[in-house]
């Protein structure tokens, strides 16, 4: 194979991890790395390199489509943005200091963990909808920004900050409010989330849409949109230094990235139709194939 | 901004492929180059001064360089320009809260060159 045919296949698996990667709000990474390390045998260092370069497409072209932000809650994403970018830097900084081996094992229970966790609930009760008739879709930008009454629910912070918000659900056909909760929590996960992303190149989103989802309490189509705009961050903060070391390699990285543009602008429209539960399902099916890629490289 | 940010990069990607393409055939259609960047072994540039004069020689693979950190770029563009928006509401807490993202997004880029 010469590079051109090699190009073609990475631009084909990239569109499909775009695809996936903006519709569950994870950076594709988990498609592309084990494609390219089993499949093509690529260097780790450069594997990963690539994968933060998928991860910042996914983010942009998946948050680009305007429908997308009227999902995507900007200010619960700016807020938990503080904790995952310093979580970032901290684990691009502390790559080389912990043995790969012990975290991909340890991150592969935690998602393990998660991802049972999530499908408990999916067993526990559907989404609820609270159906409000005759009601409009709710304008973008306008309401992502000024985010929804503060009411006083005990959430604390979340109140003060009005992060509490709304969002349409084509599928449900009815608009869905939302409480925020346990923002200290979120914010602890987040950096957490950060810091994985920052020793590993990879595998935010994964952490970051449970905690969305279990800890905050916020709804699964909202968790993962507003998860595509946080990788994005948490790539931009992770990124210049890999790209400094020299683990971003233009002939692997520039098809991957164009087809996950291609890919993650075709996913975000398909967020929008999707029932959150069938999204749940095929989230946890994505964070237990994760999770047994890191078990299988913790074991060695 | 994002969609600027998308489409500026997917094009300078795309732009510098075909010009690789077009200027270095041999290059694409070798077995062995590829063998090389599998392996982790080629040589490409990886500090801005090195994309800025790859461009300047029109190499290919320079002008995807800088399209890959175009790319990176984007969300920090969409940040700012949230931040912008909350200011413009006057919204002090989450301008700070806007602010202080950039502000290690940029010190990582600080960090990353330090490293370099």
């Amino acid at each position: 194979m010469n590079i051109f045919e090699l190009s073609l296949v990475l631009l084909g698996i990239s569109i499909v991890a775009g695809v996936l990667g903006s519709l569950l709000g994870l950076g594709g990474g988990f498609v592309i790395v084990p494609f390219l390390t089993l499949v093509f045998h690529l260097d780790i260092r450069l594997a990963i390199g690539t994968s933060i370069v998928a991860v910042a497409a996914t983010s942009s072209a998946g948050a680009a489509r305007n429908v997308f932000a009227s999902i995507t809650n900007l200010r619960v994403a700016t807020f938990l943005a503080m904790a995952t970018t310093l979580g970032a830097v901290t684990g691009a900084l502390l790559s080389g200091v912990f043995d790969a081996r012990f975290l991909f094992g340890l991150f592969g229970i935690v998602l393990g963990v998660s991802g049972v966790q999530m499908l408990r609930k999916h067993a526990a009760k559907p989404e609820q909808a609270a159906k409000v008739a005759g009601e409009c879709r709710v304008p973008a930008m306008q309401s992502s920004l000024a985010g929804g009454t503060a009411r006083v629910t005990g959430a604390g912070l979340a109140d003060r900050l009005a992060l509490h918000s709304a969002y349409y659900d084509e599928a449900e056909g009815a608009e869905v409010s939302y409480v925020v909760t346990h923002t200290g929590l979120g914010l602890a996960l987040m950096y957490l989330a950060g810091t994985v992303s920052g020793l590993l190149g990879i595998g935010s989103g994964v952490l970051k849409v449970p905690a969305m989802d279990l800890a905050m309490h916020i709804p699964m189509k909202v968790s993962t949109a507003t998860s595509n705009l946080l990788i994005g961050l948490t790539a931009a903060a992770s990124a210049v230094v890999y790209f400094a070391r020299g683990d971003i390699d233009p002939l692997v990285a520039g098809p991957v990235a164009i087809g996950v543009l291609i890919g993650a602008t075709q996913g975000s429209k398909l967020l929008v139709g999707i029932r959150a539960d069938r999204l749940r399902v095929l989230f946890v099916t994505a964070l237990l194939v994760v999770a047994a890629q890191m078990l299988w490289k913790g074991i060695g | 901004m994002l969609r600027v940010g998308v489409i500026a990069s997917a094009g300078v990607l795309f732009g510098g492929y075909v010009a690789g393409v077009l200027s270095d055939r041999a290059v694409f259609a070798s077995h062995s180059v590829e063998q090389a960047h599998l392996a982790g072994r080629a040589v490409f540039p990886h500090s801005l001064a090195a994309v800025w004069d790859g461009i300047g020689r029109g190499s290919g693979e320079a002008i995807i360089v800088a399209g890959v950190l175009l790319l990176i770029l984007t969300p920090v563009a969409g940040l700012l320009t949230s931040l912008v928006a909350f200011a413009r509401r006057r919204d002090l807490v989450f301008t700070a809260i806007s602010a202080s993202v950039l502000t290690v997004i940029l010190a990582s880029f600080v960090i990353g060159w330090l490293t370099s």
